[in-house]
Formats: structure tokens, C-alpha cells, sequence
């Protein structure tokens, strides 16, 4: 432990807080393999209630996917975020999502990046839980921080250190 | 060593195909990228693949580089293959 202390430049881990209000949800419980079995990495879902979806670090938008549906960002320690508003929502072809940013932008954590009509996403996506995951989590560890209810840019729900 | 292939996957290159030819490259020591437009993408990130934005119908080449490059183009093909996302051309 003292060592990591040693070996990171900031004060210990990284804080993610959500990228949106809702429920946390484990990404094991996930209904979409690529998700549920951690294929694009490890992390945490919510389950949203409303509002837009938000930055969950100080960071560089990475990748905003033209249709809206995903983000990616990039913390300041290198740790890539990406976003999946909701499962299999690509097909929407970007219906139900606004974009805030551009890629190359730089955001704060809690600023928004997309806003989601959640209503049009419940009718018409196969979930609208969204999860969020480290990309490029090789020589890092994830924790997840919360349970429960979540408020985007508020409830830190991850936590992730350098090995 | 590299391969040409047409995107046939109605979506494009989001999450899913992306995460799938990462995981399948990940494991070797190849530097493998994905060339859209004369644009590299590193194929061993998900983030650099995704923010590549491949529509269905794009041209991609795959470049491989390494001892075991053969294998990187060969697991390519197979995941582009199996999981219907494009054709080799």
C-alpha cells in the first residue's frame, strides 16, 4: 500500500463519480455479454432516472460515437471511460440522444456530455441501463464504491488505482 | 503484413465488433492497427477503435507488425468472419 502511495503522483486513487442519477446496478448483472462478462472491461452500471449524462472525471472526451449512444473519456493518470447509454441503443441511430461535446474537449467531472430523452430510450431500446467501464484497465484495479441510489457527478461509484 | 476488408456490418464498428477484434488481438505481440481513410487506429484499444467511427460499408485495412503478425491478421479474419461484420475484398 505504501508503495502505491509512492508510486502515483496524486493522493491515492482515482474517484469516479457517476455519469448519471439513478440505481447501481453490477455490471455481472448486465444483460449483454460483452458487459456482463467484462469483454471491454471492468466497471459498474446504473440504471438511470433521469437527467443527462455527465463526465465521471476530469478528463479529454476520447470518442463521442456519431449516433450519440456512447462516450468515451480520458482521465489525467491515462484511465479510459467509456459510456454505453443503454443496451444495443446504435440501432437508434442517434434518435434519443443529444451531444454536448466534441472529441478532443476538455470536461470536468459532473459536466454534462449527452443528453438522453430517457422516455423514447425506454420505449424503444432493449435496456436503457448504462454502463460504464475502464477500457484499458491492464496494471490497474477497479473497485466499485456504491450500491444504492447514485447522483451523476456526486456518488464517487468507482475508484480505480495503478498496480 | 495486411488484408483489406468491406465493413458489412449494418451498425459499423461500435462496441460490440470492436471489443470482439480487440480481444482477439490483445493476446498477441503484433502491433496490429486498423487503416480507415489513411487514418491508424490501434487495434488493441476498443476507445481508438470506437472513436474511428467505421460506418457499415467502409473500406478498412488491417496492418499487422511483429513475430506473430500472421496470427493477428489470421484472428482478425476469423472474428470479421464469424461475426458477419465485414468481407475481405
Amino acid at each position: 500500500m505504501a508503495f502505491n502511495l509512492f508510486k502515483k503522483k496524486n493522493n491515492g486513487p482515482l474517484q469516479v463519480v457517476a455519469p448519471v442519477t439513478g440505481e447501481v446496478v453490477l455490471l455481472e448483472d448486465v444483460p449483454d455479454p460483452v458487459f456482463s462478462q467484462k469483454m471491454m472491461g471492468d466497471g459498474v452500471a446504473v440504471m438511470p432516472s433521469g437527467g443527462a449524462v455527465v463526465s465521471p472525471v476530469d478528463g479529454t472526451v476520447e470518442m463521442v460515437a456519431d449516433t450519440g449512444h456512447a462516450v468515451g473519456v480520458k482521465s489525467g493518470d491515462g484511465t479510459e471511460f467509456l459510456i454505453h447509454i443503454g443496451l444495443e441503443t446504435v440501432s437508434l441511430k442517434g434518435q434519443g440522444f443529444s451531444v454536448k461535446v466534441s472529441q478532443g474537449d476538455k470536461v470536468s467531472a459532473g459536466q454534462p456530455l449527452i443528453e438522453a430523452d430517457w422516455a423514447y430510450l425506454k420505449e424503444h431500446a432493449a435496456s436503457i441501463v448504462t454502463p460504464i467501464v475502464v477500457t484499458n484497465g491492464e496494471g490497474r484495479t477497479i473497485s466499485r464504491e456504491a450500491d444504492g441510489p447514485c447522483a451523476a457527478g456526486e456518488t464517487v461509484i468507482l475508484s480505480v488505482s495503478a498496480d | 503484413m495486411e488484408k483489406t476488408f468491406k465493413i458489412t456490418a449494418s451498425e459499423g464498428l461500435h462496441a460490440r465488433p470492436a471489443t470482439l477484434l480487440v480481444s482477439a488481438v490483445n493476446p498477441l505481440d503484433a502491433e496490429v492497427r486498423l487503416v480507415h481513410n489513411g487514418k491508424p487506429a490501434n487495434l488493441k484499444s476498443i476507445m481508438a477503435v470506437m472513436a474511428a467511427g467505421i460506418p457499415s460499408g467502409a473500406e478498412v485495412t488491417i496492418t499487422a507488425e511483429g513475430a506473430d503478425a500472421e496470427q493477428a491478421i489470421e484472428k482478425v479474419s476469423e472474428v470479421f468472419v464469424s461475426q458477419n461484420l465485414g468481407e475481405e475484398i
